[in-house]
């Protein structure tokens, strides 16, 4: 500020008319309100939400968490096996969707495949595998491979495969790219300037999301059990089945340690390959 | 393409002959129907060094864009030697952009890939197929490479990754690039905009270098009044997409500037004397 504007009396500035927001936004405030009030009025198809179901039965669930308050630790040793393979199933999950997230990613952005049709069309079959939830997936596998850890498998690689393709290719599509401007001025084919530049200058993108996947899927193939997709979720299941509270709280309690663990570890490459 | 035993004969020299650039009635209408160029007709001979003059939105990226066929014409013929760059597709275009060196305002290197790796990709251009396929350089491919870089000077930082690079040295190395191509033309979209005075003379003078030394046809495009008529003999100045100049660089007088401009000079017109 020059010390001439100080002492004078400040001009008027000429300020545009403020637009109105105000009654816009009371619309859309009492609409979502109005809403969200039908949505649970009975009488009009609405969602019943009984609150009073809590007062009455809130004796019986807290018979069931005293008996998760004591867990059976003698039970730990039978829970190694089924964690071990739910990791196994993770880690190879994680891994195998890494390999095939790599082409998947570049076919579905626009800088790395400026073909139309065939992106739209990658792009179109990952929004379907992501569409579908992953016990739906793990239910549909079960039916065609078996019981076992395979269709686990299988949901995870599929499920991961859809988060990171999307999240990356859409990370990809916001970036500038103008290397590969350079390297098109030069000659280079797409998929050879893809392999060479877009992919070790889009790797940090891609590690980030493997990261995550493999997160995701501890946390997700200690549920897929429960519909027969191996690991630690069938054998939470079956202590469930035999109202066995105190077998059934070790495993959660294990299941929490482990997806803590994972993410410690995960945050920590994070941090070093950023 | 060159074969390795007529390259080997003919030593440190790139093996190709500068090439003739001709623009006959050349127009560019962009998607969203912006006239970019109107009617543009050039004639530039072999090993000419030639300067684009114009203010940004000229429509000189546009002009230097058509050469290697970046943007499509929308109308007229673009030559380079024996080639029609217009209508070309595919792997001819390739070939052709093969012998057209381009660098950059911005530089674009990979900024996380190391120098090497950047340089490289001026040799993608004369791989085979198998080549490409795999993704896989020749010893050949590597030396090429390597020299490029060591006449910038920028050799020792070979493994180092573009990104740890000051300005003036990533577009040392990205003139590597584009010389590792063996071109027989050298495009420059305004190389030294994003650079300190210093630096961009140093720059100028490398392509200067290059026009001289190699008898490459080079052109490049500027803003700045000065550096076109240290650096380049001939001038050629677009306004709102049209040929307004067509001259030797030296005895432009500002009378000229101010028309291809289309007002009066201004201090920031010029960049200042080589130091």
């Amino acid at each position: 500020m020059s010390p001439g504007t100080t002492t004078e009396p400040a001009t008027r500035l000429d300020l545009p008319p403020r637009p109105r927001t105000w009654p816009r936004r009371t619309l859309v405030f009492s609409a979502l309100t109005a809403f969200t009030v039908a949505t649970c009025l009975p009488a009009i198809g609405g969602i019943e939400i009984d609150l009073a179901a809590i007062a009455q039965n809130w004796r019986h669930g807290a018979a069931n968490l005293s008996a998760l308050l004591q867990p059976n630790w003698s039970f730990v040793p039978r829970t190694i096996q089924p964690m071990l393979e739910t990791l196994q199933m993770a880690f190879v999950g994680a891994a195998i969707a890494a390999a095939l997230s790599v082409p998947l990613t570049l076919w579905a952005a626009r800088p790395t495949n400026p073909n139309t049709v065939t992106r739209t069309a990658v792009r179109a079959v990952i929004n379907v595998v992501r569409a579908v939830p992953d016990l739906v997936w793990a239910t549909i596998l079960v039916a065609m491979v078996g019981v076992g850890a395979l269709p686990g498998l299988l949901t995870l690689v599929l499920f991961d495969v859809g988060i990171v393709v999307k999240l990356v290719s859409e990370a990809i599509d916001s970036t500038d790219h103008p290397y590969l401007e350079a390297a098109r001025a030069g000659g280079a084919t797409q998929g050879r300037m893809n392999r060479a530049l877009a992919l070790p200058q889009s790797l940090p993108l891609f590690s980030n999301q493997w990261l995550y996947a493999l997160e995701l899927n501890v946390r997700i193939s200690a549920i897929l059990g429960i519909v027969g997709a191996g690991g630690i979720g069938r054998l939470l299941d079956e202590r469930f089945g035999f109202f066995a509270y105190g077998d059934v709280s070790v495993i959660i309690l294990e299941i929490l340690v482990v997806v803590l663990l994972i993410e410690a570890a995960s945050n920590v490459l994070r941090r070093r390959l950023a | 393409m060159t074969h390795d035993t007529q390259a080997a004969e003919a030593g440190h020299a790139p093996a190709s002959a500068a090439w003739p650039i001709r623009l006959d009635g050349v127009s560019v209408t962009y998607p969203n129907g912006t006239t970019a160029l109107r009617d543009v007709s050039l004639d530039i001979d072999a090993g000419e060094m030639v300067s684009i003059v114009g203010l940004s939105g000229s429509g000189k990226s546009t002009l230097i864009r058509t050469i290697n066929g970046l943007v499509p014409v929308t109308a007229g013929t673009v030559t380079v030697g024996p080639h029609t760059v217009s209508g070309l597709h595919g792997r001819r275009l390739r070939e052709v952009r093969g012998h057209v060196g381009m660098i950059f305002q911005g530089f674009n290197l990979a900024t996380r890939v190391d120098v090497y790796r950047n340089t490289l990709v001026g040799r993608f251009a004369r791989a085979g197929r198998l080549r490409t396929l795999l993704g896989v350089t020749s010893a050949r491919d590597r030396e090429v490479a390597l020299t490029a870089l060591d006449t910038v000077g920028m050799l020792d930082k070979v493994w180092s990754r573009a990104a740890a690079l000051s300005g003036g040295q990533q577009q040392r190395v990205a003139i590597a690039r584009a010389l590792s191509q063996e071109p027989s033309i050298m495009l420059a979209d305004e190389p030294v905009a994003s650079l300190d005075p210093p630096t961009a003379h140093a720059v100028m003078s490398e392509l200067e270098r290059i026009n001289a030394e190699r008898h490459l046809t080079v052109l490049v495009n500027l803003h700045l009044m000065d550096l076109a008529r240290q650096y380049t003999r001939r001038m050629i100045g677009l306004r709102d997409g049209e040929l307004v100049y067509d001259g030797p660089a030296a005895e432009a007088t500002e009378a000229d500037f101010e028309q291809i401009y289309g007002r009066r000079i201004r201090p920031q017109d010029r960049l200042g004397d080589r130091t």
